[in-house]
């Protein structure tokens, strides 16, 4: 199957398992699916059989709301079943909305849920790495509407100080900043002035997005991933009532057929 | 107690390459000579608490202790979400070393003030929470606890008991036996009691452990039914373990922190006298409440 198709089968794939478990945030799981794949095909250095690998990449997903894209990222790669992604959102599921690590014995990296955690965190497993002269680089997947945040500048500032060149910082920036306030345009150069190496990429992009996290600087660095919220799917792109619902099983036929024509 | 935190911590960071410290701009001084030599795993953060509680549990996630030493209300209050997330939710442990108890900073008004930090993470389950009142007693819990894997609250006072009890992590300590009552006692306020009850016929039950709380002290020390807390905490911060502590009736009188925006300044002392927690205004209140029918 090619990366187009594997996309798109994805995307169905995140659609069946929302539709399932009554509950999703679609337009933000859509816009980071290429991000996600990336990471776990090549982006980093992983292998899920070697975790313990002192060399071995990490990743921390900030925007919690991607949870189920990550998920069904991870099934495809092999590394939870498949067929565990209909458990979603059930009472003693693994799998549910946003992510608790306590369930994954270190395949997930850092629990999610509120806003504005997972970077300040990542910037304190880029400084363990540096402490430990471990070599892991750890990567980090931000929404934009994330950055408001204050936390999360609060952390920039801590890695351009320690000049943390082991942390990439990922902003899926689907444009969310646009429908909150006018200050947080401009978030290539904000993040700049900060200290960090900026990268900008068309977030849909697999070739550009791998090259990007495979880059090195001698600071830390910062992906924007210019995205669409709901990308893949017309539906989802044009109405925004699907940030947080799920597809009933009648809806689902025509949403299918709208991503295999995107 | 500072002198002691500041010894035990520098053997914790000198003994074990696995450990870090973050000053919230306090310290700095003290830690002097850590901060020249291990630069890697000994830093000045400066000021901003919850980032720096990120941070901290991103390196304990890494496998590195972390320690944290800041003013309470900064640390227990600014930065509950991260201890709560990103600490307890994510299940990993640290130390979080405060000065500024209750209202140690006595002139520096309410932002400063902090007798609500026990009530404050009694609501995060898991979490260690000590009250040392001398230097021996920080000793003696810093080293059980701060290599644990679980997140620790160190509440240093700056008014120590003359009154040294070896103590023991998560266990109360009879000082006195008595029938008419039992004192259940914290932190520094155990001087206070002791001097108030010298002819009094109380038992004095002293804790230093916060959380986990000695159900099994409390309940096979109170025989009469009268039970006096005395504390420089809000007022209602045991409430819910008192009523899990007893399957039977007990009646109670708390002397505590009243519930209240504190706006004074002035020393220490003029607040306890204000609060009512002298020698004298203690003694009238337990020996009205163990005398009354």
């Amino acid at each position: 199957m090619n990366e187009t198709n594997i996309m798109k089968s994805l995307r169905k794939e995140i659609l069946r398992i929302s539709s399932i478990g009554h509950d999703g945030n679609l337009q933000s799981c859509f816009s980071s699916v290429e991000i996600l794949w990336s990471l776990y095909n090549g982006g980093m250095n992983y292998n899920a059989a070697n975790r313990k690998n002192p060399k071995h990449d990490r990743f921390v997903l900030s925007k919690g709301q991607s949870n189920l894209a990550l998920m069904t990222v991870l099934a495809n790669c092999g590394y939870i079943k498949k067929k565990e992604l209909n458990t979603f959102c059930k009472p003693d599921s693994r799998i549910s909305m946003q992510a608790d690590r306590t369930k994954f014995d270190d395949l997930i990296e850092c629990s999610a849920g509120s806003l504005g955690h997972g970077l300040p965190i990542a910037v304190g497993m880029a400084m363990a790495a540096k402490i430990k002269g471990s070599g892991e680089h750890i990567y980090v997947l931000a929404g934009d509407g994330e950055m408001n945040e204050g936390t999360m500048w609060e952390a920039m500032i801590l890695a351009c100080s320690e000049n943390l060149d082991n942390l990439t910082l990922i902003i899926d920036d689907n444009s969310s900043i646009s429908n909150m306030i006018k200050n947080g345009l401009n978030l290539p150069q904000k993040i700049e002035s900060f200290g960090f190496a900026v990268e900008n990429v068309n977030g849909h992009d697999i070739e550009e997005i791998k090259n990007a996290l495979h880059k090195r600087n001698d600071k830390p660095t910062a992906i924007i991933a210019k995205t669409v919220r709901g990308y893949g799917c017309k539906t989802l792109m044009e109405d925004n009532s699907w940030f947080h619902r799920s597809p009933t099983e009648d809806e689902l036929p025509q949403l299918y057929k709208e991503v295999d024509e995107f | 107690m500072r002198k002691a935190m500041q010894e035990k911590l520098s053997e914790l960071i000198v003994s074990n390459p696995m450990t870090s410290l973050f000053l919230i701009d306090i310290g700095v001084w003290a830690f002097r000579d850590l901060l020249r030599d291990y630069p890697d795993r000994v830093k000045n953060i400066g000021i901003f608490e919850p980032g720096t509680i990120s941070v901290a549990a991103g390196l304990s996630m890494s496998g590195i202790t972390p320690t944290v030493y800041g003013i309470s209300p900064f640390i227990v209050q600014r930065s509950l979400e991260q201890l709560k997330l990103d600490f307890i939710y994510q299940k990993t442990g640290g130390n979080f070393i405060t000065t500024g108890a209750s209202y140690d900073f006595s002139t520096l008004g309410y932002s400063h003030y902090c007798p609500e930090d026990i009530m404050t993470l009694k609501t995060l389950p898991g979490f260690e929470i000590l009250t040392p009142a001398t230097p021996d007693q920080f000793t003696s819990l810093f080293k059980f606890c701060a290599e644990n894997g679980r997140p620790s609250y160190f509440r240093m006072t700056d008014h120590c008991n003359k009154t040294e009890v070896d103590v023991e992590f998560g266990k109360a300590k009879l000082i006195k036996r008595g029938c008419k009552g039992t004192v259940a006692v914290w932190a520094e306020m155990l001087d206070t009691v002791i001097k108030a009850c010298s002819d009094i016929d109380v038992n004095i039950l002293y804790y230093t452990t916060a959380a986990p709380f000695d159900y099994a002290a409390i309940n096979e020390t109170v025989k009469n039914n009268k039970l006096i807390l005395c504390h420089p905490f809000y007022e209602g911060t045991f409430s819910d373990d008192i009523q899990k502590a007893f399957e039977r009736s007990v009646e109670i009188c708390e002397i505590g922190v009243p519930r209240e925006v504190l706006r004074s300044y002035g020393t220490k002392s003029d607040k306890d006298v204000s609060l009512g927690f002298t020698i004298d205004a203690v003694r009238e209140k337990i020996q009205n409440f163990v005398n009354a029918k």
